[in-house]
């Protein structure tokens, strides 16, 4: 379960958080919208252990992120913002890298990549170089190594960016799947039919604060606006 | 595995595959050998050449006396036709002797003679020929002196007031080793020159390639992220040295030193003491290169800064050259300065204090250590994320 509560930062003189909370639950998909600059990616990343916020509490499976970082990294799996690979590994090298930084035995590390590499369908680019791999074979090889270690809750920044048809399917199957596990899967987007089919909760951000969370229903209904898209465009105006 | 490893096993997956780093990286340890061969057997020849250069000599009729000794001393001898000022200016000639027409009748009234040497001063390449002639003059000036002062019944020694007495204390090895000095230079070079792909790299180029957020989600202490990726660049760096130290001491055995009365023998022994020497350099040197790179936000930035970094074990070079001093106990305190003492010293086989050993080892992994504190600290910081 992931939880954040009151949470405030500022970069200099912008405010980016002034009060966020919100939870996203096991076996529940969370989704996060907000227009650009909103505070979604701060939001995760003091969620990752990568920004300490001014003031509020961030919690993963009932550890402080910000007392604990290393221990609340351990139980997250994380597509970030940046995408970035190393372009001389292949991608079987970036799960096992991943996968020893977390620790997991030498022993049954294969298993579980091939495991991975299965279930996102990279079989024929595992052992490439990845260098020279589409938008979607990079998004999959950072999915891959972000889930190497079977995280109990999982943070996807924006996960569907600029993917083709096929591989945003493939991401939005792989999103399913990890409810299904009863894992608490949060995840920024800013495609309104995406969060609206899949998303067990929302929660929308405005101006580092959230200004509405609830299922796609109850978005709505607070609007009073039948379409989530114009339900999401008012609720943002109105800060 | 301990995350130190995992990190230092991926760097150096990672190093090895940059097949463009890699070649910068290691065209070093090969051409300061052969730089050291060329300019060490220059030198040789240069030398040698000295004593062989026939000398072209106008008027070898006038002195057949002083003719036949010099073919004695096994100098060759020319006769030479011509305006031997303008020989000498266009290079055809290193030197020029002449002897003048009244040579005989001057030589029987027991009355001073010049002989004309025509040479320019400006040919660094000619001056060891011309002086090696002057010496042979000055000896066959002295010889002819004392046997005139015999013939007048005065003991030569009365033209012996003061002399000079030449004690060196170099040994010939020593000698040898103070042509040598560009040696240890080359190999503080090589610490600077084979780490620095890994060293910028692993930091800015991380950035750049926005590979450090991703890494640093992982529960991983940030410590042992800098402490790993530190060791790679310090095995490249470590590895380039040793390369270029074997390969020089090589390249110099092939030199004919002994041509010119110098004597370089390098046993097993010295190789591995002169690498204990430098090893600690290495860490120094990816420690600067790692901190530097983490300042720039990208690779080409890193790159302008850490070139001018390896400006620095210049300074130590040029100190101990146009200073030379005796070496201190405190000097081997003093990362580059130290190092490159204790390694010119080794090479001319002078007794080295084993506390030498110990300092530069201390001073270079200390300071190297403290650098990469400094870059850990900064791998705290939330900015780093940002490109």
């Amino acid at each position: 379960m992931i939880e954040v509560n009151g949470l405030a930062k500022s970069f200099g003189d912008v405010q980016a958080l002034s009060d966020v909370t919100f939870r996203a639950e096991n076996g529940q998909i969370t989704g996060l919208l907000g227009p650009n600059g909103a505070g979604k990616s701060t939001s995760l990343r003091v969620l990752y252990g990568l920004v300490k916020p001014d003031a509020g509490s961030a919690i993963i499976d009932g550890i402080d992120v910000i007392a604990e970082p290393r221990s609340a990294q351990s139980k997250i799996g994380v597509l970030p913002d940046n995408q970035g690979l190393y372009v001389r590994l292949t991608a079987r090298d970036h799960i096992n890298y991943f996968g020893r930084l977390h620790g997991i035995d030498e022993n049954v590390l294969e298993a579980k990549a091939n495991e991975l590499i299965r279930l996102l369908d990279m079989e024929s680019i595992a052992d490439r170089r990845v260098d020279g791999f589409s938008q979607g074979e990079k998004t999959k090889v950072c999915l891959a190594r972000a889930l190497i270690h079977d995280p109990p809750n999982v943070m996807l920044d924006e996960p569907t960016n600029g993917l083709d048809v096929m591989t945003a399917r493939a991401v939005r199957d792989l999103i399913v799947e990890l409810k299904r596990r009863d894992i608490a899967v949060l995840f920024s987007s800013h495609v309104m039919h995406e969060v609206a089919r899949l998303c067990d909760q929302i929660v929308i951000i405005s101006d580092g604060r959230v200004v509405a969370q609830g299922t796609t229903d109850e978005i709505r209904s607070q609007a009073s606006e039948d379409n989530l898209e114009e339900a999401f465009i008012k609720l943002v105006e109105a800060v | 595995m301990h995350p130190i490893r995992v990190v230092l096993g991926k760097e150096l997956l990672d190093g090895r595959r940059d097949r463009r780093a890699l070649m910068s990286a290691f065209i070093f340890p090969f051409m300061a050998p052969i730089l050291v061969y060329a300019m060490m057997t220059a030198m040789v020849n240069l030398r040698s050449q000295a004593e062989q250069t026939i000398i072209p000599i106008v008027g070898i009729e006038h002195a057949p006396h002083l003719i036949a000794w010099l073919k004695e001393q096994n100098v060759s001898i020319e006769a030479f036709k011509g305006d031997p000022q303008a020989a000498v200016r266009n290079k055809k000639k290193d030197l020029v002797v002449i002897i003048p027409q009244d040579y005989a009748q001057r030589m029987a009234k027991a009355k001073p003679v010049a002989v004309e040497l025509v040479s320019d001063g400006s040919r660094t390449d000619a001056r060891p020929a011309v002086s090696h002639f002057e010496g042979l003059i000055r000896r066959y000036n002295n010889n002819l002196a004392s046997l005139r002062l015999i013939a007048r019944g005065v003991a030569p020694e009365v033209m012996s007031i003061v002399v000079v007495e030449d004690v060196d204390v170099a040994s010939k090895q020593q000698r040898a080793a103070a042509a040598l000095n560009f040696i240890p230079l080359y190999i503080i070079l090589a610490a600077f020159v084979s780490g620095m792909g890994i060293a910028v790299d692993s930091t800015a180029g991380e950035r750049e390639r926005k590979t450090i957020e991703p890494l640093l989600i992982n529960p991983i202490e940030r410590y042992d992220i800098v402490i790993g990726k530190w060791l790679a660049a310090s095995m490249f760096s470590c590895l380039g040295m040793v390369l270029t130290l074997v390969l020089c001491v090589l390249a110099m055995s092939q030199v004919p030193l002994e041509e010119i009365g110098l004597n370089f023998h390098v046993t097993g022994n010295q190789i591995v003491l002169m690498i204990i020497a430098t090893l600690p350099l290495g860490f120094l040197a990816s420690s600067m290169q790692m901190l530097l790179g983490i300042f720039a936000k990208s690779f080409k930035d890193a790159q302008s800064y850490i070139g001018i970094l390896t400006m620095l074990p210049m300074l130590p070079f040029l100190y101990l050259t146009f200073s030379p001093i005796a070496s201190q106990d405190w000097m081997y305190l003093v990362p580059l300065l130290g190092q490159q003492i204790l390694l010119s010293e080794v090479l001319g086989a002078k007794a080295v204090p084993l506390i030498a050993y110990f300092y530069s080892a201390v001073s270079g992994l200390v300071a190297g250590l403290g650098l990469v504190m400094i870059t850990a600290r900064l791998f705290q910081k939330e900015t780093i994320i940002r490109g």
